[in-house]
Order: structure tokens, then sequence, then C-alpha cells
């Protein structure tokens, strides 16, 4: 598969609404993504990554930027021209034909010979594990089993780019993650470049490469999962991939490698590099993970104790602060319950200072 | 919502009683076979003097003769209003009328009644060609003056007549010649005729109509329906009757055996015959002549005063009808139209 | 226990659970009554009277029809017709479809206004408008285009009138499918390489052949049993449905009539049947679910102008013919003389007002009932488990497929004679009003119950309402909408019906449509569309008022 390169470069959409409401839903996007790599667009509803998506698709035209796929400027190039395949959110398979026809459909407009195509269909159905599906109609199959068809209709293309749309939102839970670990794995196997759209940062943390958050139109950070979830750019991204206590510190010294924070009275040696001077205020992310029982510390009330099997869910109140720890592998250790106390502090090495 | 649709009830199970009960003074029952309008007015006006009150259902004669004999065991109308007699005949052959000699009968003279009262006239129509200026300069044709023009080249193609078995009108004519030229030649004509003809309608006064409308050059009708269409605004009708002779129908008044108002269709009959329920046609664009000696005719109807009449024979051409028809039938190879 | 024996003790357990239920009990033996006397027991005159000559069975009649070359040519006819107006109307009706669902269409609500005019006028409104426009003396034909010999009488006439009337059915039908479809799918199609026509001929349109199919057989049915147009347009072109009348009562030849009549009814329910219990089931429409977004509308100037041209020129088309009505009301004698006169409203006002009367009257009457008797018999057949239910069902749904000649020719073979002598009386009118109306009105309402959760009426029942409570308190108020649009639509119907009633006007109540229709016989189209104006005004007014009406109760939608 040849996968391609694809580029956008400082796009801008905007929608007017049937009442005569302007709309930025993209707003000076700059994306450059590398042939093979698997890419998130991830973000709340209404935060344009669909939006983008279908602009990729030929769906949508931009408004402003351009877009390449590969060395092509795509701009002039209808969705049926473009070297890009699609899987829907809702599978979209064509209710009227057969898995086997559904898969053969954009090989068939290719006029490419039924010997091969024959070849081709079959081989997906096996790498997709659907070999004796291939006679079955759309209303005869479960979720799961349109959507894989859905996937293998679009991979058959052997397209440049490969686009999801939120395919597993409409899926149950469990199958959800059964789902994902396979096109990881397909993905991984054939090496084609994917733009995958979510609101679920745990998929896009599963499956992504690099992860593009989004917030209105504008994108907030690009990097991988490690990264985005390590060191969040500003307080959107640390609440949204993943949960967040966010602390406001105050520099009291700095050097070019760390500084040292007073968060609330306690001290803590951060090595991160800030821009701002001593005597600033800044804020500090510690995860619920990354927040230990300790005497040497804060000390909380209770306000929520759960027991969630590998780990103890806490929320303690300091003072106004609602703060949430997560302490794992809770067997043997003290269980805090309501209304108790709780000492804690937090980890220096994960925490995260945030410059806005 | 309950109490509207009370309400609706109540107004609905009210109405239709009313509708369902409504006896009072007499009621009675007409088939009119003359126009619409005319039987409108006419049963209007009677209804006004008498209190009676008067219905009608309007059919052709043809259409009469075959729902009468339909009713023969329940006849549910009581007077047979207008129409050309020699379908009353036809019916009186069958048992289907009631013979009456109304007194104001005696304002009427004995060609235009039947000597044992079965049938009484109340106007009296001439058949005729109505032709149609325009359309005859166009094709290069003047208007025909006899039975015997008709044959002409020119027309072939261009007449519209009705078929003498749906129409009083047609059987008239159908008549008029086999009494003109007797039975071989008059036959003979029916079907050199036929082969002028561009369509048989079902009604009599359509032909009139379709060269009003520049439809078609030449029709036969009678004369005072012609005039009737051209009072309505077809102003390229020109009219003229045939040099030979021609009949006339003598549209009559009669009351139907076994009618369930007899008494009333008695009352009808001699008012029908008055000279004032005569002279309301005129007054609806019925311009045919009046048979009432005291009536005054239309004054639309001057032009055509003085044409030349053949002896009708209405009993005869009544007592012949089926077997005439079927002859016609055979000769021309054609069947009264159903539209 | 097998399957019937468990069957057949549930069917006599809810038998005497009627019984235990004194109102609806009554209300399912006098809805049984009703329908045995006035819609089985006609049916069933017809055809035994087919069956019947001088008194004794005897098949002469339809050997008649089978031998007498005029009848075979008259059925010939038909399905001719048939055939040729549904795919004629259905392809419009697609067209106008697709371009509505599909274009970007400006003014959207001029284009589909047009769908609802075939429901508010009277059938000859567009026979009427083809004489005076392409006639011998029609303005386009004649005068515009100087044509001498133009003949709209016929075959031709008559699938054009017969095309305008029927493809706003088809348009009905086939946009909301439509709408149906996902536009993700036709996303995908593209998505995988599929120019737009690729898209139409590979998806859309098999996507939408049953719906088309269903489209056809449907107006297949309303085609063959018109009378109306084919009467007045029709020229020697004759149909089933107008030699039944011709022949019942121009010759009082019931035999041939009802034996016409017999075959009639067979072609029209066979395809009646085929659509409902096996095309709609063939839908996979709907098998997408729920739509997932908004569709976008072509907007290329390549393609939409084109279409909205098209569109455009056939809207215009027919609203000129509906405007031609009222225009020819005022014209003296059109095609000869076109000054302005008000002599055609003179005369329906001076000696023609008792058709309009007469009809007014009797359409105001039968309305409430209709609907209130389509609402009873609805509730009974979705909410209740009787003996019985599925005949009741059954019936009402054929109701919906027999030509109303034929009917009506049932009512006069029934009621002439005693003990029910009926013929010639308001009642049977009212009743013929009823019949035809009512089966409609049970579909909506069957439509509309299924909407709503029967656990609200069983709540009812538990706190102790009976059957009648249940039904005023609780499911009346709940199907308002669809109640009322039943009693306009019952109103608009009864006000315009012709095919059943032709056969039963009488002296005594002489209704409008039949009035227009002798006068279009006899050349008065003056009068003609002078009649048709009013008869247009009242069901304007009537509509008016009950729309209005239901605003004031606080009904704000009704979708007709």
């Amino acid at each position: 598969m040849r996968a391609k390169r694809v580029k956008f470069e400082n796009i801008n959409k905007i929608f007017i609404t049937g009442d005569g409401k302007r709309v930025n839903a993209v707003k000076e996007l700059d994306l450059d993504v590398e042939p093979g790599k698997f890419v998130c667009l991830l973000g709340p509803s209404g935060c344009g990554k669909t939006t983008i998506l279908r602009m990729l698709a030929g769906f949508e035209v931009p408004t402003q930027g351009h877009i390449y796929i590969g060395k092509e400027n795509v701009e002039r190039i209808t969705p049926d021209r473009r070297d890009t395949a699609m899987v829907f959110q809702n599978y979209a398979l064509f209710p009227h034909m057969n898995v086997y026809n559904n898969i053969s459909y954009g090989l068939k407009l290719q006029k490419i010979p039924k010997k091969e195509i024959d070849r081709r269909v079959h081989k997906i159905l096996e790498l997709m594990n659907m070999k004796d599906f291939a006679d079955r109609m759309p209303s005869q199959m479960s979720g799961g089993q349109q959507q894989r068809v859905s996937l293998a209709r679009a991979l058959v293309m052997e397209p440049g780019v490969l686009l999801f749309d939120e395919p597993l939102s409409n899926l149950d839970a469990k199958l959800r993650i059964h789902m994902r670990d396979e096109i990881k794995k397909i993905q991984m196997q054939v090496g084609i470049t994917s733009i995958y759209v979510t609101h679920d940062q745990a998929e896009a943390m599963g499956l992504a490469d690099t992860v593009v958050i989004m917030k209105d139109g504008k994108i907030q950070q690009v990097g991988s999962p490690i990264e985005v979830y390590q060191n969040p750019i500003n307080t959107f991204v640390a609440n949204f991939i993943g949960r967040a206590n966010i602390f406001k510190g105050k520099i009291i010294s700095k050097s070019e490698k760390e500084c040292e924070v007073d968060i609330l009275g306690v001290k803590f040696k951060i090595s991160q590099n800030v821009k701002k001077d001593v005597g600033e205020e800044v804020q500090v992310v510690a995860r619920p993970e990354g927040i230990v029982i300790s005497k040497e510390g804060y000390k909380g009330k209770v306000t929520k104790s759960m027991f969630m099997g590998a780990y103890h869910e806490y929320e303690a109140m300091l003072g106004d602060l609602k703060i949430e720890i997560s302490v794992s592998n809770p067997r043997n250790k003290k269980n805090y319950p309501l209304d108790s106390e709780i000492d804690f502090t937090l980890e220096e090495d994960s925490l995260h200072i945030i410059e806005e | 919502m309950k109490n509207f649709l009370k309400k609706v009830a109540l107004f609905t199970l009210v109405s239709s009683i009313a509708l369902g009960a409504s006896k009072d003074k007499g009621h009675l029952l007409i088939y009119a076979g003359l126009m619409e309008d005319y039987a409108i007015k006419s049963t209007r006006e009677f209804e006004k003097e008498t209190g009676i009150k008067t219905e009608f259902v309007r059919m052709s004669s043809g259409e009469t003769l075959a729902r009468v004999r339909a009713e023969k065991d329940n006849m549910t109308a009581s007077v047979w209003f207008g129409g050309p007699v020699d379908a009353f005949v036809a019916a009186n052959e069958e048992g289907l009328i009631e013979p009456y000699k109304s007194p104001v009968a005696d304002q009427i003279p004995s060609k235009f009644k039947d000597p044992n009262g079965v049938w009484t006239g109340i106007y009296v129509g001439y058949l005729g060609f109505v032709g149609n200026r325009e359309l005859l300069d166009e094709i290069g044709a003047k208007m025909p003056q006899s039975w015997a023009d008709l044959l002409k080249p020119e027309y072939k193609g261009e007449l519209v007549t009705a078929h003498p078995g749906s129409s009083g009108t047609a059987y008239t004519m159908l008549s008029t010649i086999i009494q003109l030229k007797g039975e071989e030649e008059g036959m003979k004509y029916m079907q050199q005729l036929n082969k002028q003809v561009r369509q048989y309608t079902k009604s009599g006064t359509a032909p009139g109509r379709m060269v009003g409308m520049g439809e078609t050059a030449v029709g036969i009708t009678f004369l005072h329906d012609a005039i009737k269409y051209r009072k309505e605004g077809y102003k390229d009708i020109i009219i003229a009757a045939p040099k030979e002779g021609t009949g006339f129908e003598i549209g009559g008044v009669a009351v139907l055996k076994n009618g369930p108002d007899q008494e009333a269709a008695r009352k009808f009959v001699d008012w029908a015959l008055s000279k004032r329920a005569q002279e309301i046609g005129q007054t609806v664009g019925s311009f045919q002549f009046l048979t009432n000696e005291n009536a005054i005719p239309p004054k639309e109807a001057q032009e055509i005063v003085g044409t030349k009449l053949i002896d009708y024979d209405f009993s005869w051409a009544g007592a012949n009808r089926k077997d005439l028809l079927v002859k016609f039938s055979n000769a021309t190879k054609t069947r009264a139209p159903k539209k | 226990m097998s399957n019937f024996r468990i069957k057949l003790e549930t069917s006599i357990k809810n038998m005497k659970k009627m019984f235990y239920d004194p109102i609806l009990f009554s209300t399912f033996t006098f809805v049984m009554v009703i329908l045995i006397l006035f819609i089985l027991l006609p049916m069933f005159n017809v055809l035994k009277e087919s069956f019947t000559y001088n008194g004794e069975f005897s098949l002469i009649h339809y050997r008649n029809v089978r031998d007498m070359h005029e009848n075979f040519v008259i059925i010939l006819n038909t399905l001719k017709l048939g055939v040729v107006t549904s795919t004629i109307s259905t392809a419009i009706g697609f067209f106008f479809a697709y371009a509505m669902t599909y274009i970007k269409v400006p003014f959207k609500k001029v284009f589909s206004s047009i769908a609802i005019l075939p429901i508010v006028s009277p059938p000859f409104v567009i026979a009427l408008s083809a004489i005076m426009l392409l006639g011998r003396r029609g303005y386009i034909t004649r005068t515009l285009l100087g044509i001498r010999n133009a003949e709209i009488y016929g075959f031709k006439g008559l699938v054009l009138v017969q095309v305008l009337t029927f493809f706003p059915v088809a348009y009905l039908m086939l946009v909301g499918l439509l709408q149906k479809i996902d536009p993700s799918v036709e996303e995908a199609s593209r998505d995988l390489g599929a120019s737009r026509w690729d898209v139409f001929r590979t998806i859309t349109l098999p996507l939408m052949v049953p719906g088309i199919a269903n489209a056809i057989l449907v107006i297949f049915i309303q085609a063959i049993a018109d009378f109306s147009n084919p009467m007045v347009i029709g020229g020697n072109f004759t149909t089933v449905a107008v030699q039944i009348y011709l022949q019942g009562i121009g010759n009082f030849d019931m035999g041939s009539a009802t034996a016409l009549a017999v075959i009639l009814v067979l072609m029209s329910v066979s395809i009646f049947v085929t659509q409902k219990y096996y095309i709609s089931k063939k839908s996979y429409v709907t098998v997408t679910g729920k739509v997932s977004r908004q569709r976008e509308k072509i907007s290329e100037k390549g393609i939409a102008l084109p279409i909205v041209i098209v569109m455009s020129i056939i809207t215009l088309g027919v609203f000129i013919m509906y405007i031609m009505i009222p225009l020819g009301s005022f014209v003296k004698l059109w095609g000869i003389n076109n000054s302005f006169s008000l002599e055609h409203y003179r005369y329906v006002f001076d000696l023609g007002m008792k058709p309009i009367r007469d009809t007014t009257l009797l359409a105001l009457i039968s309305t409430p009932i209709t609907g209130i008797l389509a609402m009873i018999i609805a509730f009974l057949i979705v909410r209740k488990e009787f003996f019985g239910r599925s005949f009741i069902e059954f019936i009402t749904m054929m109701a919906i497929a027999i030509p109303g000649t034929i009917v009506g020719l049932g009512y006069i073979i029934t009621y002439n004679k005693k003990p029910l002598v009926l013929a010639g009386t308001a009642f049977i009118l009212i009743i013929a009003f009823i019949m035809r109306n009512m089966p409609i009105g049970i579909r909506s309402g069957i439509a509309a119950l299924q909407q709503i959760d029967p656990s609200i009426e069983e709540a009812a029942c538990v706190l102790g309402a009976n059957s009648k409570k249940v039904f005023t308190s609780v499911t009346l108020p709940m199907i308002k909408p669809a109640f009322f649009s039943g009693l306009v639509y019952a109103f608009v119907r009864s006000m315009t019906l012709v095919s059943t009633i032709i056969f039963l006007v009488s002296a005594r109540y002489n209704l409008l449509t039949v009035a227009i229709m002798n006068q279009i016989d006899v050349g008065k189209i003056g009068v003609a569309s002078a009649y048709c104006t009013i008869l247009i005004f009242i069901v304007f007014i009537v509509v008016g008022l009950m729309i209005f009406t239901l605003k004031r109760m606080g009904i704000n939608d009704i979708s007709e």
C-alpha cells in the first residue's frame, strides 16, 4: 500500500447557518501527517474534527487554505476521485447489496477485472475473519459485523489515506474495545495513513501514533499519547485527557532545568523549564494516580470513597478545593472511609507545570 | 370536546330526520325530455301555482324509454314531459302510458294531439340543417338546401348527426326520409348519407353545438336548437330547411301508467298545455313553435315559419321504431353511441 | 396443545371477554352490521346479479363480455390506460421527488403546494381546462398555435389529464421515501469512487425500486377506477368504469354492468393485494435506521438549473390549469366570444342552486359521522383483541380498493327493492359518502393510534375507566389531529365524489359534481366552470373554518 502524506495548510472553514449566523468551525489549521501514521483527531463534539475529516474526503470545501494528499493539492478533486476511503459512523453499508457486493463496489467502479476483484475481496474477508459472510445482507448482521464490513470495504480500495469517522461510537462497550484492537492490528499490518476522529479519549490514546486535540475549531496540542498525557499544554488538554487536579502554585526559584514551586504551603521540585519568573503564579497538574498517601503534605476531608477493584477512588476536600485521588492496588493499604481525614501529598516526578 | 361531539350528533340526527320526512301538499316526480333549464323553470312555476312539490330527472327520450320499461312494475315517476312523441307512442305500445284527455286540450289543434289522449303536444320543432358560415367558406362549400345536397362530395366527413338509436331528433330524421322515399330508397339514402358522416353523437342537440364551435361544417338537428346556440353566442351559425320537405317533432306530455301520483300528474298535464306554461320556453332559450292556439310563438323562430313540412305520421313512426332501428343499424353497420 | 387449538381457545376467550364489556360488544355489533349492510351486501349483490339472467343462474353475461368485441376492447383500453398513466405519472412524480430532495430548489413551498391540489379540487378541473386550452377551440391550440383540428377528446387527452391529476400522488409517496435514504450511504458510494450519475444508478434508484413499484400500482388502481375523466374527455375511448355506468343507467342492463363490475374489481383488488402484501414488504430504505445527517443538496448550476426549469414548467402548467376554471367561468362563450360575462353565475344562482345546496348539506352531515365512526373502528382494530377483528380490518382495507362505480352499482341494486328502499333518499347518499371516506379515516386513525403508547390507556383502565370512558377521556384527545384531518378530508371528498354517486342521484337530490358533468356534456363550459369555482370556493371556506376552529382549540398541526 502506498500510504500517502497528508498536509493541511492554514485551513479555515466558515459555515453560514440557516438563520444567517456565521460559525467558524475550523480555525487556522496547520497539520502535517506522515505516511503510514495513525493520527487521532480528538475533542468534544462541535470542535471541528469531523469537519476536518470531511474536508479531507472532499465532502466539504475549505473556506481558506490548502489540503495536500501526497503531493497533490486536492482542492479541485471531487470525492470520488480522491485517493481516500472512509469508514462511516453508522457503517453506511448499501442495504440492497450483500457483503461481497458492498466490498467490491469501489473496485467494480474502477473496472478492475473480476478475477482480481474476487481475489482482493476474499483476502480482505479473511483478514476480517468474515470468510463465510460474503452472501449475507446488511440487515442480517450485527453492528459489529457491519462495522467490519465497512472497514473491509474501505481497506480493499488500498487508498492512500484511510479516514475514520467515529466508527465505534455505535457499538457496545466490550465490542468497542475489541474492534479497537482489531483496527490497530490491521493498520499496523497494512501500514496505511489513517486519520481517525473520536471524542473518546481512551480510544484515541489506545490507537494513535499522534493525538491532535481540538477545541472550538483550533488545535490545542499535537503529540504522542504519552506526550499529551504527561505534558498537557493547557488546562483543557489536561482535563480532557484523563483526569487532572489543577493546583495554583508560586515559583520560588528556578533554573534552566528545574524549578521549585510552592503549592498551598508545600514545596515541590519540578524538572521543567519555565518561562515565568520567580514570584509569578503557575498552574500545576497532578493526576489522581500521582497523589500518594503520606503524612507529610496535606490533610483533606474524604467526600467520596469508592473501591473499584484495581484501585481505590477518593475525593477529598482541601478547603474549597476538590482533589481526586486514585490509590492503585489498594490491597493491604489503609482504607479511608467517608468523612474521615486523609493525608496525602503530590508525587514530584509526576507534576507538570502549565503556563497559560 | 365531549360537548362538541354531542352537539354535532344532535345536529346530524335532526337534519337527517328533516330531510327524510318531507310530506306535505302532494308530490310529483317527472321524467323530462326537454332542455334542463326549461324543466327547472316549468316545475318551479307549477309548484308555485299548485303547491305540489315537483321534481324531475332529465333524460333523453331513449334513456327515458329504457327507464320506464325497466320500471314497468314499479313506476317511480308519473309524468313524461317533453321529448318527441314517437317515443311516447312506442311506450304506449308496451302499455306504459295512461291515456288522459285534458280539458285544456281543447286549445290544441287536432294534428298536435293523439285522438285517444295517449299524448298531447306542447311544442313543435322543425328538422333541418345547421351550418358554420366560416367553416363552409374555408372548405369552399355552400349551405346545403336539400336532402339531396347532403350527398354532395364537398360535405364528405363534414357532416354530423345524432344516431337514431339514441336520439329522438335523429330518429325523426330517419322516419322522415323513409316516409319521403319509401323503405327501400330510404335505406339506400341512409347508407350513402352514412358515408358523409364524420361522427354520430348521442344527443340530438350536439350537432348544433359542434357546428357552432367550428368542429364540423354541417349538422342535422332541430332548427330551434340551432337558433338557441346562435343566441348563446355561436355567431357563425346559419340554418336552412330541406327543399323536399322536412319532418318535425311534436314534443308531448303524457301520464305514466301506474305512476304514484296520478292526480297530480293530471294537474300537471293541464298546466303544461296552458298558454302561460308554453310561453316559458322562450324565456329559457327554447325556441320551438307552440301548440296552444293562444300562445305567442318566439320571435326568434320567425325566419323558418314558411318551412315545407311533410305529412309526418307519428303513429306509424312510433309503431315501427324498433324495426326501423334494426334495419338502420344493419344498413350502416353502426350502433347507437353510448356517449 | 396444537397451535390451532390454542388459537381457537384464545378466540373463544376473547369473545367471552367481550360479553362482559357491554359497550364494546354493542359497538362491535353495530360496526359489523354497518359493514355487512353497506359494504358486503352490495358487493355480494353485484356478484349475484352478474350470474343471474331472467332469475336463474347463468354465465351469459360473462360470455357476452368475452364474446362481444366491444367489451373486450373496453377491457383492453382500461388496462392500457392504467399502464400508461401509472408509468408516466410515477416517472414525473419521481422526478419531482428527486429534485425536491436532492437539488437546491428555490421556492420549495410553491412546488410542494401542487402536491395537495388533487386532494382539494373536484375531479373535472384538469379535464375542463384541457378542453379550454387544448381543444378545438382551445386557447393554446387554436388561438396561439392556429391548429384547427386539435383533438383533445380521446386516449391522449385522457392520459394527459390523468397524469396531471395523479403525478402528485406519486410525488408524495416517493418524496417521503427518498428523504429516508441515509445520505452517508450515498457519501460512502462517492467516497469509493462513484460519480453522481453512478450514485444515482447504483444506489439511489435500486433503493427506490420497491417504492416506485408501489407508486405505479397505486396509481394504476386509481386510473382504472377513474370515472369522471374518461366520461368527460375520453371521447370514443371507453373504459370499464364508464361502460358500467352506461350499461347500468343508460341501458338499465344490470347484467352486463355487473359482469363488467366484477371484472374491474378483480383487476383492482388483485393489484391492491400485490401492492400491499408483496411489494410493501420489500423496502430496504429503512434498514439503515435513523438518518445520521442532513442531506447536502446539489447546487451545481449545470445539474440544478435544467431540473429546476423543467419543474417550473410543469408546475406552471398545473397552476394555469387550475386558474383556467375561475377564468372560464367569467367568459361568455369560450373560444367564440371571449367577453367578460356574469351570465353563467346568474344562471347558477337563478336556476342551479339546488345541487350546491344539496351537496354541501349532505357533505356537512356525513362528515362528522364519518370521522367518529372511523375513529371508533380504528380504536377497535388497534386496541381491542376480539373475535372478528381481522375480519373488520380486512373489509375496511378492501373498501379502499373497490372502485366507486361498483359501490354505486351495488347500492342501486341492493336498495331499490323492499324492504330496503333507500334509493332516492338522502340516507343512501349520506351512507355512500360515509362508506367511501371512512376507510381512509380508519387508516389514518390506526396510524395515529399506533403511535400512542397503549400503557396510557391501560393506566386509565386500571384506575376504573370503562371502554367508553377510556376512549373519550384518554384516546380521543390524543388523536385529535388525526381526527380533525380526517374530518377535513372526508368533507372535501364528499363534495368532490363522482363515481359512486352518479348512480344514486335522483330527482330529489342532485349533486354538484353530477351537475357539472351534465353541463360539460351539453357543452356549457362556462356554467361548468362557474360550478367548479363555487365548489372550490366552498371547500376552501369550510376547510379554512375547520383549521381556524382547530387553532382555537389548541391544535396547530394537521399534516394532511
